[in-house]
C-alpha cells in the first residue's frame, strides 16, 4: 500500500512523494481509490512544478494530521489569526506564489492547506485602512472622488467603536 | 534622482518608439519574461520560491528614459537576446551581476521598480468562491467596510450577503428576523400571532415597531444591528422624560409594541404610546394596582381593591370589573386572548373568562398569599408563602402536581414548558421538572431573597436582595457570572441574547454582557432607587424614583434613519457569481423558512 506516487506538473515535471503524502490531496486521494495502484505519473494539470513543489513541501510536513473534519464550520476554522509558526513561514512568499497555492489547494482539494492560504490573505487585509489594502495588493482605487465619498459615508458605521 | 542615473539598468524603454529595429518583440516589463502559459520561471529552484515578475497590469508610473543615447541602446538590443537564451539560474547570476554593480540608490530604484510588480489584487487573481472564503475568515466588520473602500471589484464582492449572513452568526446577530421576516413571510405564517406568546411574561416581546425601512439583506441588517449595538454600548438617547406628580411606587411595567404601560402603587395605571408620549390614564382602581398584564390592547389589572379590571387600552375604557378574590390580587397572566389567571393573597388562583367576565374556576390549594405565577399551554405554576409551587391544569382547573423543597416564601417564578425555576427567601433557586414535579436542582450562592428571575432556553439570570445577579447554565446547573450589580436590591432585572439590564435599589442601572458578564455601562444618572426597568432591542424604559418623584425615561437605541440609507450601488461583480448567489438565496430561504416555521 505505501508506495510511491509520481505527480506530473503542467509544465512537465516529475515529483515522486510517498502515497500517503499524495493522498493529503482528496483529488488525489479520490482518483487513487478509484484506480488502485497506478505506476504512471499522475497528470496534475493546473499546477505547475514551482507550486506543486511548495505544495508537496506542505503536504509532507502535515502527513501525519489527523484527516480534515467533515464539520467545515467548526471553531478552529472560524478563528483566522491562528496559523501555526511553520505554516507562517511556509506562506511567507511572494503574492502570486500565494494565490497560486491557494487556487492549487482548492484544485487538488487540501481544506486545511486551502484554508492555511485564505487565512493569510485575510491577515493581510485587516486593520489596513483601504488606502494601505491598495498600497499592500497594487490595486488602482478606480472609484471617482463622488463615489469614494458616498462609500466612504456608507461605511462610516463600522469606524464608530 | 536624475532621470539619467537609470540609464544603466538596461531596462527597456516603454513609452519610447524603440530607435532600430530589433530582431523579435522584446519581452516589456509588463509582461514576463516566462511563457505566458507559466506564473514561474519554469526552471526555478523549488525552494524557496522565486519571486517571479507577475503580470500585474502596468499601473505605477515608469521612468522615461528618453534621454538615453544610442550606444545604450545598442547595448540593450544585445543584452535582451543574451538574456533571453539564458535558463533560470543563469538569469540570476547575470541578474545578481548587475545587481552588485548598482549603488543604494540604485537598489532602491530597483525595489520600487520591482515590488510592485511582485503584488496583486488578491480578488481578481482568485475566482469568487474563494474569495469569499478569504472573507469568511474576516470576522471584524470595520475591516470588512473598509475592504470595500477599496475598489469597485472589491466593493461588489463586500456586497455579497454570505459574508454578512456569516458575520451576523459569529456576532450572534438574530438573523434576518422580526420585521424582515414577518415583512417577507409574515402573510404566510400569520405574521402577528406570534407577538402574543411574549405577553405572557413580564418580558416584553422582542418585535419592536420600526418605522425606518425594513433591511433587505443581511448587509444592511448587519449595519442595523451593528449600530444598535454600538449605541447599546457607548450611545443611546433619551427620548422622553416624564416627571409624574405621582410619588407612587412603580409596580409593573410593560412594554407592548404599541405601549408602554406602567402601573402604580397609588391605584394609577398611565399608558403611553411606544415612544413615551402619554396617552392616557387609566382610571377605576381605588387601592394600589399591583399586578397587571398586557395583550394587544387589552390591559388586564388587579391589586389591594381586589378587582381585576380589563381594560381597552386604546379608548381608555374599562370593560370588565372582575370580583371574586377576597384579598389583595398579587399577580396576573394571560394564556390567550380571553382567559386570565390571576393569584391573590386569599390563598387562591382564579381563572377568567374576560371576555364573558365570568370566573371559571378557582384553583385552591396554596395555604398562604399566591405570590408569582406563570403560564406555559394550559399549565399554570404558582409560587406562594407557603413555600410551596403548585402546578395547575387550566382547562380542567385542577392541581396537578405539588413542588415542595423551599424553606421559606417564594417570590418569584419562571416556566417555560420544560423546566419551572423558582426563587425565594430562602436564598436559593430551584428547578423543577414540571411533568414529575420532581426537584432537578437547588442552585445556591444568593445570600438574601431571590426575587427576580429570568429563563431563556437553558439560561437562567436571577437577581437578589443580596445586590448580586447570578448567570446560571441549567444545562450543567451551575453558575456561569457573578455579579456583583447593585448595593442595594436588585429591583428589576431583564436579558436577552447579548445582554441583561439589571436596575436596583441604589438608583443604579446596568447593562452587562450576557456571554462576558462584565458590566458594558450604566444607563441614565443616578437616581434614588430604580422601581421597574425593561427594555425591547432598540429601546429601554426606565422607572425610578428622583427628588422624590416618579420618573419615566424612555432610551432609544436606533440608529438615525439617514445612517441606513445606502449611497452607493454596485451591480454584483461578475457574471461566474451566479452559482454563489444560487447557494445564497437557496440558504437565505431555508433559513427564512424554517424561521417562519418556528413562530407559526
Amino acid at each position: 500500500m505505501a508506495g510511491k506516487i509520481i505527480l506530473q506538473s503542467n509544465d512537465n515535471a516529475s515529483i515522486e512523494i510517498d502515497r500517503d503524502v499524495a493522498e493529503r490531496s482528496l483529488l488525489i486521494k479520490n482518483m487513487l481509490e478509484d484506480l488502485g495502484d497506478i505506476d504512471e505519473p499522475i497528470p496534475i494539470a493546473n499546477v505547475n512544478e514551482a507550486v506543486l513543489r511548495k505544495v508537496v513541501e506542505w503536504c509532507e510536513h502535515h502527513r501525519a494530521d489527523p484527516p480534515a473534519s467533515e464539520n467545515d464550520d467548526t471553531d478552529a476554522r472560524k478563528r483566522s489569526t491562528d496559523i501555526d509558526e511553520w505554516d507562517q513561514k511556509f506562506m511567507q512568499v511572494d503574492q502570486e506564489m500565494l494565490f497560486e497555492i491557494i487556487l492549487a489547494a482548492n484544485y487538488l482539494d487540501i481544506k486545511p492547506l486551502l484554508d492555511v492560504g485564505c487565512k493569510t490573505v485575510a491577515n493581510m487585509i485587516k486593520g489596513k485602512s483601504p488606502e494601505e489594502i491598495r498600497k499592500t495588493f497594487n490595486i488602482q482605487n478606480d472609484f471617482t472622488p463622488e463615489e469614494e465619498e458616498q462609500i466612504r459615508r456608507e461605511n462610516e458605521w463600522a469606524e464608530d467603536r | 534622482m536624475r532621470e539619467g542615473e537609470y540609464r544603466i539598468t538596461g531596462l527597456p524603454r516603454r513609452q519610447e518608439p524603440v530607435a532600430h529595429p530589433v530582431p523579435r518583440p522584446l519581452p516589456t516589463p509588463s509582461r514576463p519574461i516566462v511563457s505566458p502559459l507559466q506564473n514561474l520561471l519554469p526552471s526555478a529552484p523549488a525552494s524557496p520560491p522565486t519571486p517571479a515578475p507577475s503580470p500585474t497590469p502596468q499601473i505605477h508610473r515608469l521612468p522615461t528614459w528618453t534621454n538615453a543615447n544610442e550606444n545604450e541602446d545598442t547595448f540593450l538590443r544585445d543584452a535582451r537576446p543574451h538574456f533571453s537564451r539564458l535558463d533560470g539560474p543563469e538569469r540570476q547570476r547575470f541578474l545578481a551581476e548587475i545587481l552588485n554593480l548598482c549603488d543604494s540608490q540604485q537598489l532602491s530604484f530597483v525595489l520600487n521598480y520591482v515590488s510592485p510588480r511582485l503584488k496583486k489584487d488578491p480578488f481578481t487573481s482568485l475566482p469568487n468562491e474563494l474569495c469569499l472564503r478569504v472573507l469568511s475568515f474576516i470576522d471584524d466588520p470595520k475591516t470588512l467596510a473598509r475592504a470595500s473602500q477599496v475598489s469597485k471589484h472589491w466593493h461588489a464582492l463586500l456586497s455579497d450577503d454570505l459574508t454578512w449572513k456569516k458575520l451576523c452568526e459569529k456576532h450572534s446577530y438574530r438573523r434576518l428576523s422580526g420585521t424582515f421576516k414577518s415583512w417577507q413571510y409574515g402573510s404566510m405564517f400569520g405574521g402577528s400571532s406570534k407577538f402574543t406568546s411574549g405577553f405572557n411574561s413580564e418580558i416584553s416581546p422582542p418585535a419592536t415597531k420600526s418605522k425606518r425601512p425594513k433591511a433587505t439583506s443581511y448587509k444592511s441588517h448587519f449595519k442595523q444591528r451593528y449600530m444598535v449595538e454600538t449605541a447599546w454600548r457607548t450611545g443611546g438617547k433619551a427620548i422622553a422624560i416624564h416627571e409624574t406628580p405621582d410619588q407612587g411606587v412603580v409596580t409593573s411595567l410593560h412594554l407592548t409594541p404599541d405601549y408602554i404601560v406602567i402601573a402604580l402603587d397609588n391605584a394609577k395605571i398611565h399608558v403611553f404610546d411606544s415612544e413615551g408620549n402619554i396617552l392616557r390614564t387609566l382610571a377605576g382602581h381605588v387601592m394600589g394596582v399591583w399586578a397587571m398584564v398586557p395583550w394587544g390592547k387589552t390591559l388586564v389589572s388587579g391589586g389591594c381593591d381586589r378587582d381585576v379590571r380589563v381594560w381597552d387600552m386604546e379608548s381608555g375604557e374599562c370593560k370588565r370589573i372582575l370580583r371574586g378574590h377576597t384579598s389583595t390580587v398579587r399577580c396576573l397572566k394571560m394564556s390567550d386572548h380571553k382567559t386570565a389567571v390571576s393569584g391573590s393573597r386569599d390563598t387562591t388562583l382564579r381563572i377568567w373568562d374576560i371576555e364573558e367576565g365570568v370566573c371559571k374556576n378557582v384553583l385552591v390549594g396554596h395555604q398562604a398569599s399566591v405570590r408569582c405565577l406563570e403560564i406555559h399551554g394550559d399549565l399554570v405554576v404558582s409560587g406562594s408563602y407557603d413555600t410551596t409551587a403548585r402546578v395547575w391544569s387550566i382547562s380542567q382547573g385542577t392541581c396537578l402536581r405539588t413542588l415542595s423543597g423551599h424553606f421559606s416564601q417564594i417570590y418569584a417564578i419562571a416556566f417555560d414548558g420544560v423546566r419551572i425555576a423558582t426563587g425565594s427567601l430562602d436564598t436559593s433557586v430551584r428547578i423543577w421538572d414540571p411533568q414529575t414535579g420532581h426537584c432537578q436542582a437547588v442552585l445556591q450562592g444568593h445570600t438574601s431573597l431571590v426575587g427576580q428571575l429570568q429563563m431563556r432556553g437553558s439560561t437562567l439570570v436571577t437577581g437578589g436582595s443580596d445586590g448580586s445577579v447570578r448567570v446560571w447554565s441549567l444545562e450543567k446547573n451551575s453558575c456561569i457570572h457573578r455579579l456583583a450589580a447593585h448595593d442595594n436590591s436588585v429591583t428589576s432585572l431583564q436579558f436577552d441574547d447579548t445582554r441583561i439590564v439589571s436596575g436596583g435599589s441604589d438608583g443604579r442601572v446596568k447593562v452587562w454582557d450576557l456571554r462576558t458578564g462584565l458590566l458594558v455601562r450604566e444607563l441614565s444618572s443616578p437616581a434614588q432607587a430604580v422601581w421597574r426597568v425593561a427594555f425591547e432591542d432598540e429601546k429601554a424604559v426606565i422607572l425610578a424614583s428622583r427628588s422624590e418623584r416618579t420618573t419615566m425615561e424612555v432610551y432609544s437605541f436606533s440608529p438615525p434613519p439617514e445612517a441606513l440609507n445606502e449611497y452607493y450601488h454596485t451591480s454584483t461583480p461578475t457574471s461566474e457569481r451566479s452559482s454563489a448567489e444560487h447557494e445564497r438565496d437557496t440558504i437565505m430561504d431555508e433559513d427564512t423558512q424554517l424561521c417562519g416555521v418556528m413562530e407559526a
